[in-house]
């Protein structure tokens, strides 16, 4: 028998309806260090972590810890076998003080009462610790609600470190903290892997991963392609490692013209800072760059769902004032959200008026009488164009599979003849046929003359069928690529943010992030 | 024959539309009515006569009206609920009394005022719904009390006038191919805004905001008009409600139309109309308005409890309402 590490996951498999999230990925990491989980995007990494921590149930597979299966039910038995976790996304309560949140759900009790002190007792070394992330204070009874995001996310930190972990699991942890919260972080993750903890780190942030990781397992298409000493590689080779060897991308006939249809100059909105760039007409532009970096905000703003903190948006020569997506739709641009469950669709309404709710306005008598006739002609005549599979269209929308059902939510914007379409990740969730037919309806969309902007959670669906890429970084567009550039390797590195002269930059980025900083030329 | 259709294994078409129907709400509170009717005609043969099926229908025809805006409210969603319409039918009943005053002079005016003032609470219903963001069922369940204090203030407790004569022919008297006026203009609501539900892009809009309101705003609907609308005209057929028992009953008294609260949402949902929003219809809701009427009747007629007075009615009452409505939600819950 072989020496089993301290933590294996063997033949790991998750679905998602038709799309393989985990396909058999090993995964063994040893007491002690930290280790780094490495990978694109839908890669399969945070996955392979919720099914570690109970979040979510593998199809197939088993997980060992110290050489005892793990069969957990839920988050809480994967606690109590010494799994914390700390997610991106918070789960603190806001109303709720610092000391309150930190021992939710393990508060300590005397004769069945809780024991104010023995609590306290139990979280004050560890905001002590942090004391300096806190800028020197230990906010024991502040509400939560009061901290900078930064100062929740630490807080986050305390809490998993609260429960005594045996495996620390960091997924995106530091994605906003500032660096010397970060310092602080890694400080004691480093003292963690000196007392034989095992922490388990997700980032975007390479420069991170140099600084404090010893071991990295490398994830590509749902399964682990290779476990390194990160001493051992050049970081170039992680890269590489991470994007495969690469097909070769189907080239695609441009529909680009020279004609500038969307002129975009210093617009700020959430996440996003200071983008400039234009689209001409039929032409397909990519958002690129690791999710959550402002792609999905840049399109929002666009469409006046979002409202921007300045900045204008010229369409065809005239100045667009989209405060609202119902003033967008009339200037004729057209959005498709990125969770079309709950942004796209009325799942229990008839498909038939999925596809008339942009456009039915247009069709109807006095603006208010509709034909059945007609309408069942026009969405009829739209079903067609974009292939759609179908029973019959009183149906509810719900009834049809997930890649029919993307296809309404970018067929119904068809009558309303688009000039500038906005795709949030259309192609996410959905499978290889599906995402095929919806590339040629995007193409198809494009070659009408719109100017079509399009994000991914995969880089080469944007190599597919994009003229040109923004890669973002942090809310700030770092690098625009095109033609014989346009490929998977030059997006992840880019995304990834790893020339030199950027990476000095991304650190006083993450220290702080001034809108107001003039923009970056990219190298 | 050129081209012969596959025949798929699945159960003949009438089958299928046979267990379709059985789950259609529609159909379920049709039958359950008629049921009801059936059993209530054996008991008491009298329930049976024409002229009690018309008094039957007129009595639903009231709450059916009022009813008309719960539904809009209802299918808009967002946990959308209009507990006003009781006291808003009142208003207007008590409004149009006063400025009628037993005479068609002012029977114009009356209504104008009458539906005028509805809407105002309608508006701001809405406004702080939508603007303030109060959870529907609070906003109107405290408008009742505004409505009511307003109503003590403008009528010092003591409501004046009566039901002009032409209001009082149209809901009682003068009737087309005998059958009441009232029952013709029930229709002609009917029609009217099951057109509007089915065959206006306004109405594929409210539904579409209850289904989902997110999908609706990013396609270009302007959900929280839709929504106000949909309140201010709950607040308007509550009105037509109002005026419509005022020529039934003549006179006006403080609490008129408070019994039609509940039973407007009870009537939409045992029509089918989901809670959750964009789910249902009006046609649900007038069978849902007859249903509850057949079953106020007969229990009134079986005289339950002697000396109890109505109390046992109204446990009763209540108890098929629970029943039925926790029958849709499981329904609901199997089928997704």
């Amino acid at each position: 028998m072989a020496s089993t590490a301290f933590l294996e996951m063997t033949g790991v498999r998750k679905r998602y309806g038709g799309v393989t999230a985990l396909d058999g990925a090993d995964f063994a990491a040893e007491a002690g260090t930290v280790h780094a989980v490495l990978g694109p995007n839908g890669s399969g990494k945070s996955t392979l972590l919720k099914v570690l921590t109970g979040v979510v149930a593998p199809d197939e597979g088993e997980v060992r810890l110290n050489g005892r299966a793990l069969r957990p039910r839920g988050p809480r038995d994967t606690a109590e076998a010494g799994i914390s976790a700390v997610y991106q996304e918070l789960s603190l309560i806001d109303d709720f003080s610092v000391l309150d949140n930190l021992v939710l759900g393990v508060e300590p009790r005397k004769r069945g009462v809780r024991d104010r002190a023995a609590a306290r007792r139990l979280a004050l070394p560890w905001l002590e610790r942090f004391a300096e992330a806190f800028g020197g204070r230990v906010p024991v009874d502040e509400r939560v609600a009061d901290l900078d995001p930064g100062e929740r996310q630490v807080v986050e930190v305390c809490k998993a470190l609260v429960r005594q972990p045996r495996v620390l699991v960091l997924d995106e942890a530091t994605a906003s903290l500032r660096r010397r919260q970060v310092e602080v972080l890694f400080d004691v993750v480093r003292e963690l892997r000196e007392s034989g903890v095992l922490v388990l780190f997700i980032t975007h942030r390479l420069a991170e991963i140099l600084a404090v990781c010893d071991r990295a397992t490398i994830m590509r298409n749902g399964s682990d392609i290779r476990t390194v000493t990160i001493a051992e590689v050049p970081e170039r080779d992680l890269v590489e490692l991470m994007v495969g060897e690469l097909a070769a991308a189907e080239s695609t006939e441009s529909s680009a013209t020279d004609e500038v249809r969307l002129d975009v100059d210093g617009l700020s909105a959430g996440r996003l800072h200071d983008a400039t760039f234009q689209v001409r007409a039929g032409e397909v532009l990519g958002l690129g760059g690791l999710q959550g970096q402002g792609q999905s905000h840049l399109l929002s703003a666009l469409f006046g769902a979002l409202k921007p903190r300045a900045g204008t948006i010229t369409l065809d020569g005239e100045t667009v004032q989209s405060r609202s997506p119902k003033q967008a739709v009339r200037a004729k641009i057209a959005y498709v959200p990125g969770d079309r469950g709950s942004q796209g669709l009325a799942l229990g309404r008839p498909i038939l008026e999925n596809f008339a709710l942009p456009s039915a306005g247009r069709r109807a008598w006095l603006g208010i009488g509709l034909s059945r006739k007609r309408e069942l002609a026009a969405a009829r005549a739209v079903a067609e164009r974009i292939s759609t599979r179908y029973g019959s269209l009183d149906d509810p929308v719900s009834t049809l599979s997930g890649g029919n059902q993307q296809k309404i939510v970018v067929g119904k914007w068809f009558p309303t003849e688009p000039r500038v379409v906005l795709m949030d990740d259309p192609a996410k969730g959905i499978d290889v046929r599906a995402k095929a037919e919806l590339f040629h309806v995007v193409r198809e969309l494009a070659a009408s003359g719109a100017a079509v902007l399009i994000s991914a959670s995969d880089d080469r669906e944007l190599v597919e069928l994009c003229d040109r890429v923004l890669v973002l970084f942090e809310g700030r567009i770092v690098d625009e690529v095109e033609g014989d550039r346009l490929t998977e390797e030059t997006l992840v590195s880019s995304a990834m943010h790893i020339t030199e002269a950027d990476r000095a930059v991304a650190t006083t980025a993450t220290a702080d992030t001034d809108p107001a900083a003039p923009e970056r030329e990219d190298s | 024959m050129s081209a012969p259709q596959t025949s798929t294994p699945t159960s003949s078409p009438i089958a299928d539309r046979l267990r379709r129907a059985a789950r259609d709400p529609v159909v379920v509170s049709g039958i359950a009515a008629l049921a009801l009717w059936v059993v209530a005609a054996i008991v008491s043969p009298a329930f049976a006569s024409w002229s009690q099926i018309l008094t039957l229908l007129m009595l639903a025809s009231f709450l059916g009206v009022i009813a008309i805006g719960q539904t809009l409210v209802i299918i808009a969603g967002g946990e959308g609920i209009d507990l006003s319409v009781g006291a808003v039918a009142t208003l207007a009943a008590i409004i149009g009394s006063r400025y009628m005053d037993g005479s068609n002079e002012n029977l114009l005016l009356a209504v104008v005022l009458a539906l005028g003032a509805a809407a105002i609470v309608g508006v701001i219903n809405g406004v702080g719904i939508l603007m303030f963001r109060v959870p529907p069922l609070v906003m109107t369940l405290g408008m009742i009390a505004v409505v009511y204090g307003f109503i003590r203030l403008y009528t010092g407790g003591r409501p004046a006038g009566s039901a002009a004569p032409a209001l009082r022919t149209l809901v009682t008297g003068d009737t087309v191919a005998g059958i009441p006026g009232v029952l013709w203009l029930w229709l002609a609501l009917s029609v009217l805004v099951i057109w509007l539900l089915r065959r206006t892009s306004y109405g594929w809009r409210l539904y579409a905001v209850g289904g989902n309101p997110n999908a609706a705003y990013l396609s270009g609907v302007n959900t929280k008009a839709v929504k106000l609308s949909a309140y201010v005209l709950s607040s308007v057929f509550a009105g037509v409600g109002g005026l419509l028992l005022l020529g039934y009953t003549q006179t006006v008294f403080l609490r008129l139309a408070d019994p039609y609260m509940l039973p407007s949402v009870a009537a939409t949902v045992v029509g089918g109309t989901a809670l959750i929003g964009g789910v249902g219809g009006y046609l649900g809701t007038i069978i849902g308005a007859i249903l509850l009427t057949v079953l106020d009747s007969f229990l009134r007629i079986l005289q339950l409890g002697g000396g109890a007075g109505d109390a046992p009615r109204q446990i009763i009452y209540g108890l098929v309402l629970l029943v039925v409505l926790s029958a849709y939600g499981r329904q609901r819950r199997l089928r997704q």
